[in-house]
């Protein structure tokens, strides 16, 4: 099953946002709420399940997607647990130069993060920045 | 003394019946906060957010009729809260 699923375009030289998870539907799910409350103005992809759909990680479309997204500009990576952060970094170490400088990981909550680094990125927000923005999520009140 | 940079500003707004506050068009407030370069902030009740952070915004759970207070305070602080104001009751 194939779950990439691209929502929200920005413009020009706009942060694209990669959503990694075990799960195609946590990865589409997280990336389709983002793209919105964004106002479809980022680009929000969702990377998610292994290669028969199972619960996972596939490392080879990690890497096929990023290094897509990298090379239309800068990229700001989410990570759910475990062996998606594993399959980043393995992505990363793959990808050249310019591209791995390009892509930053964020060290934040999924949901959350991405919804924050999402209405950044529509806002104009430069990749550290983007990247930024999913963190400050980490100490977010909800109540 | 303050400066020109200093500026402050307020205004108030309604959300529209109906409305809460959630996704969308919390994103929408956020996205046009962050189109000025003062620091803004939406007061509804006790309840103050960053009107630049989704977040802090979405947490607000404003709902539907809800009196919004606009502060801003930097060199286009005024622009901002009238904006906003402007913005507020249009949310859909």
């Amino acid at each position: 099953m194939s779950s990439d699923t691209e929502v929200g375009s920005g413009a020009d030289g706009a942060v694209a946002l990669a959503v990694v998870s075990h799960s195609a539907q946590i990865a589409a799910g997280a990336a389709q709420l983002a793209a919105q409350v964004a106002g479809g103005r980022a680009p929000v992809v969702g990377i998610g399940g292994a290669v028969d759909g199972a619960l996972g990680t596939d490392g080879e479309r990690v890497l096929h997607e990023l290094r897509a997204l990298a090379a239309r500009g800068p990229v700001v990576v989410l990570v759910d647990i475990g062996s998606s952060l594993l399959a980043v970094r393995a992505a990363l170490a793959r990808l050249g130069a310019g591209a791995r400088a390009r892509t930053l990981l964020a060290d934040a909550p999924l949901v959350e993060g991405a919804v924050a680094a999402a209405v950044a990125a529509a806002a104009g927000a430069d990749a550290e920045q983007v990247r930024d923005a999913a963190e400050e999520a980490r100490g977010a009140v909800k109540l | 003394m303050r400066s020109s940079s200093e500026r402050v500003a307020e205004a108030h707004a309604r959300l529209p019946e109906g409305v809460t506050l959630h996704a969308r068009p919390a994103g929408a407030l956020v996205l046009e906060a962050s189109r000025f370069d003062a620091e803004v902030a939406v007061t509804i009740g006790e309840r103050r957010a960053n009107a630049k952070s989704i977040l802090e915004v979405l947490s607000l759970g404003a709902c539907g009729g809800a009196e919004v207070r606009v502060t801003a305070s930097g060199q286009d602080a005024a622009q901002a809260v009238a904006r906003l104001a402007e913005v507020l009751p249009q949310l859909r």
